[in-house]
């Protein structure tokens, strides 16, 4: 169990390593490799989520399990003291959800591709590297490694929606690439800032001797290191600069007089400079997750996408913003977090109620989930910006089941693609009758993403909800008309999802005439039930047993949200008192 | 007389005490002589033989400037050149673009096929990378122009070596049009610099404690001057207007030494030049000429990413690519009071393998499969996905992205920049990591437009590419270091340092 978390990372690039070595021509065996490949990693995130200690103390800043640090890069740069990247990653509540549902994900996904026929080695290759760097992102504790995965994430996304995409692929793949490039370079001027004005207090204590190499540094000395630096006692050459994201998280680490510090009295545009990184910072996720007015990305890239990488994008790759925001931007600016919250909340209310009114006007069957996608991902917002334990959880709790649930929905839209090459809506009627069990899964991924009791949806809406309402009072961060104006989104849900049923599945049978000649409209068969059963008894499961996923976030949430509200308050006055 | 015999004396002994650190510089003067002597025989074994000779001349060099960086300290010579670390390392790196020019040529079909003047070609290159060399040496204003004007002269030669080609010579006029005009000014620059301080080295502190007493406008003038020089080489804005055509008529490995050799030279004068203003209090009487300099970065980088975007031809596309590199370069000059040296040289080091091996792809296409066009990289990387690869593999590293060494220099630059910001607070300098960083999203759109035609579009032609195995292991080649250096950086960053520690 030791190196459990490097071993989830590098499943699949020993996986896309083989496809390398492989013939092209060995169609069969490479699939069989990456099924492999992704079938271990699944098993090794199962064997990781239940091996996991859900009960003790997490708060973000400390409390990973499972850790593994080493030194990967350290230079001098002489007059500025030392700076260190590490290989540090490791696992706590709020990512251990996350690499569960990736590597339920990559499975589902290797056996939606089975049917991939051209180019499979490079496909296959592509793919591999994708979770790779998917799975980095959720473990990653040092932003340089984050950094590094969440850019690669880049490049075999932009090749697979190129090459194995629809008629508009390169349309989409591009704009993809500019939005969540444009994205990255936000997050790269704030990583940028950080790291020079932040220091390993660990590392530092070797570096003044105040500890020897291999010896565990005490609490004490690290409270002492601390209160030098900010007494300005270090020597600069003796400072260690780092981009580990849990030293971000302290204030006491970061330099004096560095423009981060929450007592820099440099103001951008009238407004402190941690202010205008969290924004940049929120900006650079806010495309990835993605929230209204930056989404435009997300219904082309999901309409060019082929069904398995539509599948991916939205079960995994939305929430690598999702889990940006909870792991690096919340808890690095908590200040600036409570400050923005409404902004924030309301930017996730905008996303629920514009993106279920897109929905509601799609002809594209696959269009429609993509927007219903961006509407409940602003609930993920709505409960992160109330900062209560519900709230918070629930956001925890949307991502893993709008996972679930989106990857389903997509397979559904998959599977009418496939038959008719067609997914307009009013293309279809009576589907019911032809396709009963397919018509019985697409019911069930409805309902379960329309938030209907007993699916993981309704867990995951209720307790954000529960959060916004009782935020005015537990936090005062929202007002109450922000959550009322989100319940409004359930009732668009329901509307955009019974609509787009009643017009394709119930009534006469009918397809339209110009597609009857090269649609086989049968039902579904054995890969597509090998993919959709386990899917909907996971979105079964987590919705009659919240305790299941619970049990394991609980304690890193309640920890979490605690600890940013209460320095989100304490250094706001700070950060405003100090431009004054 | 007796005065004059001990000035003399002392002269001569300077010049022999000193002499011992141009060894590099005389070992490449001794082989351009031998070339340019086996040129006149006619015999095809000894032709065959020429580029070889380069090679070995460049590898000499290349020894001698890594063993005087390993135990020589900082030497003068006749306080006009000094050899310190940041000159023993370009040394080191200009002996690489050499080398890599020379290995680029021999592949290339066109040279092959010269029938005349091969041995001028191959002696060019090393008088070219001569004067590089002194370029990284120079702490005189003089010696600087000279040693400019020793590229200049065999860039301009070079640049038309396939006469027959009309582009060729039409590059050929514009590039010594514009280079003796900005030689020119320069010259003229130098002249009131000298007069506003009576001496031209500008090492010396009474250059800058004269400057000081002078009247600003005085300064900025003679600065400006100086800089269309500077910038020039650099092929920065607004004097990079001979580089889209010279790349479009030079061949290949002569372009590929352009986009490297000049433009690293020059940045080091301009950090030679500006490494007085690391002190706070001297910068503060320059601002203007700062200004001056941030404005040229942020035109460079405007112009180069953008102008980039519209362009067709492969060659002009890496033209422009190469002036938003000169940008970048400037703009991590410009982070004053933070020790940058190293950053700068290591941007240049991953310059040096990205801009080889992009010009080596190009080099391929052109002449296996006449592509002058961007469409005709069409299906390419489908059928050949080795050449696929490797182009990704430099066009993401020239983008700034990771898990390439480009991302590496970016990220040190812009660290620098954000250093000086904090110290200085000064706006200028957040507006320039702002469109530096913000620019690498336009540089993406034009660099993937290649492995948009690569991958994504069907192939057009029908004719069958032969990659030579040595073609294969120098695009491998080129390709690994940036991979290294990007997980391994602080390998390389620890020997510059080590290397500048012996610098003053």
């Amino acid at each position: 169990m030791n190196f459990i978390l490097s071993s989830l990372i590098c499943t699949p690039l020993l996986a896309a390593l083989v496809v390398l070595l492989m013939p092209g021509y060995l169609q069969k065996p490479i699939k069989a490799v990456a099924l492999l490949g992704t079938l271990v990693q699944m098993g090794l995130s199962l064997l990781l989520y239940v091996s996991f200690d859900g009960n003790a103390y997490a708060d973000g800043r400390s409390g990973y399990q499972y850790v593994e640090k080493l030194n990967w890069i350290g230079l001098s740069l002489g007059s500025l003291g030392q700076f260190q990247i590490e290989y540090f990653v490791g696992v706590d509540g709020i990512s251990v959800s996350m690499v569960l549902l990736t590597g339920i994900v990559g499975v589902i996904g290797v056996i939606s591709s089975w049917t991939i026929q051209k180019q499979v080695k490079g496909y296959f290759l592509l793919y591999l590297l994708l979770l790779t760097s998917v799975m980095g992102c959720f473990l990653a504790l040092d932003l340089f490694l984050f950094y590094l995965f969440f850019e690669f994430m880049l490049l075999p996304m932009y090749f697979l929606i190129g090459i194995w995409g629809g008629p508009k692929r390169e349309y989409a793949a591009i704009k993809f690439f500019i939005y969540t490039l444009v994205g990255s370079l936000f997050i790269l001027i704030v990583m940028i800032g950080l790291y020079t004005s932040v220091i390993d207090p660990q590392a530092t204590a070797r570096q003044l001797g105040l500890v020897g190499n291999g010896v565990p540094v005490p609490v004490a000395v690290i409270l002492e290191v601390q209160q030098m630096l900010q007494d300005n006692t270090i020597a600069t050459t003796d400072l260690v600069r780092t981009f580990s994201i849990p030293a971000m998280m302290d204030s006491a680490n970061f330099i004096p007089d560095s423009l981060l510090h929450i007592m820099s009295d440099v103001t951008l545009w009238d407004k402190p400079i941690r202010f205008v990184a969290f924004l940049l910072l929120f900006a650079g996720f806010a495309i990835k997750v993605p929230v209204v007015p930056v989404h435009t990305w997300l219904p082309d890239a999901h309409v060019e996408a082929p069904t398995p990488i539509s599948v991916l994008l939205a079960a995994v790759l939305l929430k690598v913003g999702g889990y940006g925001l909870v792991r690096i931007v919340y808890p690095v600016f908590p200040d600036a977090a409570a400050y923005f919250s409404v902004f924030v909340g309301g930017l996730g209310v905008l996303s629920i109620i514009y993106a279920a009114l897109c929905a509601l006007a799609m002809n594209d069957l696959k269009k429609l989930i993509a927007y219903s996608s961006v509407s409940h991902m602003g609930f993920v917002l709505l409960g992160l910006a109330s900062l209560t334990t519900e709230g918070v959880n629930g956001a925890i709790y949307m991502m893993f089941s709008h996972g679930i649930i989106s990857a389903m929905l997509f397979l559904v839209v998959g599977v009418i693609y496939d038959r008719a090459h067609n997914r307009m809506i009013v293309n279809f009627r009576g589907l019911a009758s032809a396709m009963p069990a397919y018509t019985a899964f697409v019911v069930i991924a409805f309902f379960a993403s329309l938030g209907l009791p007993g699916f993981s949806g309704f867990i995951s809406e209720l307790l954000v909800l529960l959060g916004g309402f009782r935020a005015p009072e537990a936090t005062g961060l929202l007002p109450r008309w922000l959550t009322i104006v989100a319940v409004i989104g359930l009732l668009l849900a329901a509307a955009y999802y019974l609509w787009a049923l009643q017009r394709m599945f119930f009534g006469k049978y009918w397809i339209f005439p110009e597609l009857r000649e090269q649609a086989v409209i049968s039902d579904l068969n054995l890969r597509e039930y090998l993919m959709l059963v386990p899917l909907a008894i996971l979105a079964l499961l987590f919705g009659i047993f919240p305790s299941l996923l619970l049990n394991k976030i609980g304690v890193a949430v309640t920890g979490f949200s605690e600890l940013v509200l209460q320095n989100g308050q304490e250094q706001l006055n700070i950060v405003l008192s100090s431009i004054l | 007389m007796n005065e004059q015999a001990a000035y003399l004396t002392e002269t001569i002994n300077a010049i022999v005490s000193g002499a011992g650190s141009l060894l590099p510089e005389l070992l490449l003067a001794g082989f351009f002589l031998l070339l340019v002597t086996l040129d006149l025989f006619r015999s095809v074994k000894i032709k065959s033989l020429l580029p070889w000779i380069a090679l070995t001349a460049f590898f000499a060099s290349m020894v001698v400037q890594i063993q005087a960086g390993n135990n020589a300290e900082t030497t003068f010579f006749l306080e006009l050149l000094v050899s310190d670390g940041i000159a023993h390392y370009a040394g080191i790196l200009f002996s690489a673009v050499g080398t890599f020019s020379v290995l680029l040529s021999v592949l290339n079909k066109s040279i092959d096929r010269l029938k005349k003047g091969q041995g001028e070609y191959y002696g060019l290159i090393l008088m070219l990378v001569l004067g590089l060399n002194l370029m990284a040496k120079s702490v005189n204003l003089l010696m600087v122009f000279l040693a400019i004007e020793v590229v200049s002269i065999a860039s301009y030669i070079l640049t038309i070596t396939l006469k027959e080609k009309k582009r060729s010579v039409e590059a050929g006029i514009k590039y010594i049009l514009y280079g003796t005009l900005s030689a020119g000014v320069m010259l003229y620059g130098m002249s009131f610099f000298y007069g506003l301080t009576g001496t031209l080295t500008y090492s010396d502190n009474d250059f800058w404690a004269s400057m000081i007493q002078v009247s600003p406008l005085m300064v900025m003038l003679a600065a400006v001057l100086v800089f269309a020089g500077f910038f020039f080489k650099i092929s920065a804005a607004p004097f990079h207007f001979w580089a889209p055509d010279v790349y479009q008529g030079a061949p290949l490995p002569i372009v590929a030494l352009f986009s490297t050799g000049p433009k690293m030279a020059g940045i080091i004068v301009i950090m030679r030049f500006l490494s007085a203003f690391a002190d706070p209090v001297m910068a503060s009487y320059f601002k203007d000429v700062q200004l001056l300099l941030a404005l040229g970065a942020l035109a460079t980088l405007a112009i180069g990413n953008f102008t980039a975007l519209w362009q067709q031809v492969p060659r002009r596309l890496f033209a422009f690519s190469s002036i938003s590199h000169a940008g970048f370069l400037l703009v991590g000059l410009l982070a004053f009071g933070v020790d940058y040296k190293a950053s700068v040289l290591f941007y240049l080091t991953v310059l040096l393998f990205m801009n080889f091996g992009t010009f080596l792809i190009l080099q391929l296409a052109e002449d296996e499969l006449q592509i002058n066009r961007l469409e005709g990289f069409s299906g390419l990387g489908r059928a050949y996905p080795f050449l696929g690869v490797m182009a990704v593999l430099y066009l993401i590293s020239l983008t700034g992205l990771p898990p390439l060494a480009g991302f590496m220099g970016k990220l040190l630059i812009f660290s620098n920049v954000w250093e000086a910001y904090t110290l200085h607070n000064n706006m200028v300098l957040l507006m320039l990591l702002v469109a530096g960083v913000l620019l690498t999203g336009v540089a993406l759109f034009y660099y993937i437009k290649i492995p948009y035609y690569l991958f994504f579009k069907g192939n057009q032609t029908d004719k069958k590419l032969v990659i030579s195995l040595s073609n294969k292991l120098l695009l491998a080649a080129f390709a690994l270091p940036l991979l290294v250096l990007f997980f391994k950086p602080d390998l390389l960053l620890q020997y510059i340092n080590q290397l500048l520690t012996k610098a003053l």
